[in-house]
C-alpha cells in the first residue's frame, strides 16, 4: 500500500497540475481517450509484471504487440479466416510465444534477457516477412469485433462511457491480484522471486511458476497486440509497438515491481501505466510545452517523483528511528 | 486487506475522474465547445493543428510555413510530429480535438485504415490534408503534389543522368505509405517509358531488366538512418558494376553520398535525389549528384494554415480559392546544377537562416 502510495500521488500531482493549466483536461472525451489508452497499456504491464515478479525480464512485448497486431487484420481481411478461427490462432500463438520463452529460460537454462531480446527480433522480422511490410488493416470492416476496443459502456444517468478495454484491464487486474495475493501459486511466485533457490528447495516446483509467468506475459502481450490493433485500425510490421515493452516495464517498475523479483502490485502498475499516458496527454494540451521534448518531461517528471518518494520515504524512516529513541 | 484499500483507492479514482467529467459537461463538452469557438467570429483566433507522419528536416520546412502564415492571417498554430507511428498520430488528433482546435490538418499514416478517425476529427473540427491524401475520408480537400507525376519527374531526371541505362538501385523509407509507392512507381514506370498508370505496383524486391534498364531492387529502411546507410553500401557491394542510384526520400540521397564517399565511388556512381537535404543541394553544386525533386513542404504549412484558418472564420472552400475537385496541388519542380542556387536561397530565405 506504501509502495503505490508514491505513484498515486504522483498522478494525481500531474493530473491537478494539467487540469490547471488546461481546461480541456477534464473534458469527457479527454478522460475517455485516457482512460482508454491506459487500459491498453496497463494489460501489456500487468504481462511485465508478473515476468519481473520472478525476477525475469520480457522484451519481447513491442513485438508480440505487433506480430499479433498485424496477424489479426492479415488473417480477417487477406486470408478470410473468420473471427473465430482467427482470435483462436491469436490466443494459440501467443501462448506457444509464452510457453517456449518459459522453456528455454527454465529447462535450458538461458538468460530471461537472451530469450526474450531474440524474440524481439524473431517476432518483428518473422511479422515483416509474413505480411511483405505491408500496412494491415481492418479497411472499415469487422465493426463489431472493433467494439472490443472502441465500445464503451454507457454509465446509466450520464453520457459518459466507459470504454471496452477498461472493463477488460479491470477483469485481468482483479484476477490477476486475486491469483497473486489469494492463492498458493501466487505466493510461490512472489517467493521464488525474492529467492528461488530457498524456495526449490521448499519443495515448490519453481519451474512451472517461471514457465506459467511468461506464460501469462505472452498472452497478456497477445491480448495487448490485438485491443491495440482493434483501436487503431491498422498496423505497420516496421514500427507497430515498437518500445511498447519499455512502456511496459517502466510501468511495473514504477508500480512498485522490484527488477530483482519478488515484489509488485497490480494497482500499481496500472497507475504506472496511466502515468506515462497521461504525461504524454499533458505534453500536448499544455500549450507552453513543446511536443518535441515530450521525451525529456517524461523522464524529468518520473525521475523527478521517484526521488521525492524515495526522499520522502527515508525522512519518515528517520523520524520513526528518532520517535523510538526518544522512548 | 492492504489489497482492498488498493482497490477502493482504484474505485476512487474512477469516482474522480466520472465526477470530473460529468461537472465539465456543465462547461460543455468538446463538441459544444467547438462550435462556441466557431460561432466566436473573426474577433477570436482561430487555433489550427498541423499533424505530421513523422519527424524529419522536411517537416521543420513545413513548420516554418506554418508559422509564417499563423502571423500573416493571425491564428494560433501548433505543429505535432509523432515519433513513435500511426498509434502516436492517433494520440495527437484526438489530443488536439480535446483542445478543441478549430481546424486540423493532417498528414495520414495509413489513410485507408483511418477513416474512421478522421471522420471524428472531421466531425468536431475542420479537417484538410496535406502531404498525403485520404479520399475515402470527410476531409475538405488535400493540399499537396501529385506523388506519381513528381516520381515521373524524377524519373526523366534518372534518363537524363543516364543516356545509356544501366544498372539502378531504388532508396526509400517504406512503401506502406501511399505517396511512397506512387512515387516510387511514378520513377519506374517513366525511365521503363511505360503510360501513365498510378495503380501499377512493382514488387520491392523483383529485379526489372527492360531494354537498357536493370532496375536491382528497391532497398527500404523503415526511416532507421544507419540502415540506410548499410543499404546503400550492400547495395554497392551486391552490384559493383551499379550506374545509379535514386533516394526517394529525403534522408536517403546524403546517406547513398556517404556511402558512395567511403567506397571511392564518388562521381562513378550517378545519383538522382529527392526533397531538399543540404548534402543533396550542395552535392548538385559539386556535380556528384546530378540532380532532384523538390516539393514544397513549406507551402504544404502556409497554405494548411491560411485554409484552416480562413474555413474556422466561415469563408467557404470556393472563397478561399480551392478547385472544385478539393486538390490544392503544389507542384514539385526539378533542381539541377543551373537553378540550385536559386532554390538553396530561397530555401534559406523561408527557414529565416
Amino acid at each position: 500500500m506504501k509502495k503505490i502510495l508514491g505513484i498515486f500521488g504522483l498522478l494525481v500531482f500531474i493530473c491537478v497540475m494539467t487540469a490547471l493549466m488546461s481546461d480541456r483536461f477534464l473534458t469527457e472525451f479527454n478522460v475517455e481517450n485516457l482512460i482508454r489508452r491506459t487500459a491498453l497499456f496497463g494489460i501489456i504491464s500487468i504481462g511485465a509484471s508478473f515476468v519481473i515478479i520472478t525476477s525475469g525480464i520480457d522484451l519481447s512485448i513491442g513485438s508480440v504487440v505487433c506480430l499479433i497486431g498485424c496477424l489479426l487484420p492479415w488473417m480477417l481481411v487477406e486470408k478470410e479466416l473468420g473471427v473465430p478461427l482467427s482470435l483462436l490462432l491469436v490466443v494459440g500463438i501467443s501462448l506457444a510465444i509464452g510457453l517456449s520463452h518459459g522453456l528455454l529460460i527454465t529447462k535450458m537454462k538461458l538468460q530471461p534477457f537472451v530469450v526474450t531480446l531474440c524474440g524481439l527480433l524473431l517476432y518483428r522480422g518473422i511479422t515483416r516477412g509474413l505480411v511483405q511490410d505491408q500496412t494491415q488493416g481492418f479497411k472499415s470492416g469487422f465493426s463489431t469485433l472493433r467494439e472490443l476496443s472502441q465500445g464503451q459502456m454507457p454509465l446509466p444517468g450520464t453520457e459518459f462511457g466507459i470504454p471496452n478495454p477498461c472493463l477488460i484491464l479491470l477483469v485481468v487486474a482483479i484476477l490477476a491480484i486475486i491469483f497473486l495475493n489469494f492463492t498458493i501459486y501466487g505466493r510461490y511466485m512472489l517467493a521464488l522471486g525474492r529467492n528461488e533457490e530457498a524456495t526449490r528447495y521448499s519443495g515448490i516446483n519453481t519451474d512451472r511458476m517461471i514457465i506459467l509467468a511468461y506464460v501469462i506475459c505472452g498472452m497478456l502481450s497477445g491480448l495487448g497486440g490485438m485491443l491495440f490493433v482493434l483501436d487503431v485500425g491498422s498496423a505497420q510490421p516496421v514500427d507497430f509497438g515498437s518500445f511498447y515493452e519499455l512502456y511496459a516495464i517502466a510501468a511495473a517498475v514504477l508500480g512498485g515491481c522490484s527488477l530483482r523479483g519478488g515484489e509488485g502490485t497490480i494497482i500499481g502498475v496500472v497507475i504506472g501505466a496511466a502515468v506515462m499516458q497521461v504525461l504524454k496527454n499533458s505534453i500536448t494540451l499544455i500549450d507552453w510545452i513543446p511536443t518535441n521534448i515530450e521525451y525529456a518531461v517524461i523522464g524529468a517528471v518520473i525521475l523527478g517523483g521517484v526521488v521525492v518518494d524515495e526522499l520522502v520515504k527515508r525522512f519518515a524512516a528517520k523520524r520513526r528511528a528518532m520517535a523510538q529513541a526518544n522512548q | 486487506m492492504k489489497y482492498l484499500s488498493g482497490i477502493s483507492l482504484f474505485a476512487l479514482t474512477l469516482a474522480l475522474a466520472v465526477a470530473g467529467c460529468t461537472k465539465s459537461q456543465s462547461g460543455g463538452s468538446v463538441s459544444s465547445n467547438t462550435t462556441a469557438a466557431g460561432g466566436g467570429g473573426s474577433s477570436a483566433k482561430p487555433r489550427v493543428g498541423y499533424v505530421t507522419n513523422g519527424v524529419a528536416s522536411f517537416w521543420v520546412i513545413a513548420e516554418a510555413g506554418c508559422k509564417q502564415a499563423a502571423s500573416e492571417v493571425d491564428a494560433n498554430v501548433e505543429v505535432l510530429m509523432p515519433a513513435e507511428g500511426i498509434s502516436d498520430q492517433k494520440r495527437m488528433i484526438e489530443d488536439l480535438l480535446t483542445k478543441g482546435v478549430d481546424g486540423i490538418a493532417v498528414s495520414p499514416i495509413d489513410p485507408e485504415n483511418q477513416t474512421e478517425l478522421l471522420n471524428k476529427a472531421a466531425k468536431y473540427a475542420k479537417l484538410i490534408t496535406h502531404d498525403s491524401d485520404a479520399p475515402d475520408a470527410n476531409r475538405l480537400c488535400y493540399i499537396g503534389m501529385d506523388n506519381y507525376t513528381a516520381g515521373r519527374m524524377c524519373g526523366k531526371l534518372v534518363a537524363e543522368a543516364m543516356p545509356d541505362g544501366g544498372k539502378l538501385a531504388i532508396f526509400i523509407g517504406r512503401l506502406e505509405q501511399d505517396n511512397a509507392r506512387r512515387r516510387r512507381q511514378g520513377v519506374i514506370d517513366e525511365i521503363l517509358g511505360r503510360s501513365e498508370d498510378p495503380s501499377r505496383f512493382d514488387p520491392p524486391d523483383a529485379e526489372i531488366k527492360e531494354g537498357k534498364w536493370h532496375i536491382v531492387g528497391t532497398y527500404t529502411d523503415q526511416f532507421d538512418r544507419a540502415q540506410g546507410k548499410a543499404n546503400a553500401e550492400d547495395a554497392m557491394s551486391r552490384h559493383p558494376d551499379l550506374n545509379g542510384m535514386v533516394g526517394l526520400f529525403a534522408y536517403n540521397p546524403p546517406l547513398m553520398l556517404e556511402a558512395l564517399k567511403q567506397g571511392n565511388k564518388l562521381g562513378k556512381v550517378k545519383v538522382i535525389g529527392f526533397d531538399e537535404a543540404d548534402e543533396t543541394l550542395q552535392g548538385i553544386k559539386d556535380g556528384s549528384v546530378y540532380g532532384t525533386v523538390v516539393q514544397n513542404p513549406f507551402e504544404y504549412g502556409r497554405q494548411s494554415v491560411t485554409l484552416l484558418a480562413g474555413l474556422a472564420r466561415g469563408k467557404s472552400l470556393a472563397d478561399l480559392g480551392v478547385p472544385a475537385d478539393g486538390f490544392v496541388n503544389i507542384p514539385a519542380r526539378q533542381i539541377r546544377k543551373d537553378n540550385v542556387e536559386e532554390f538553396w536561397a530561397e530555401l534559406k530565405k523561408n527557414l529565416g537562416e
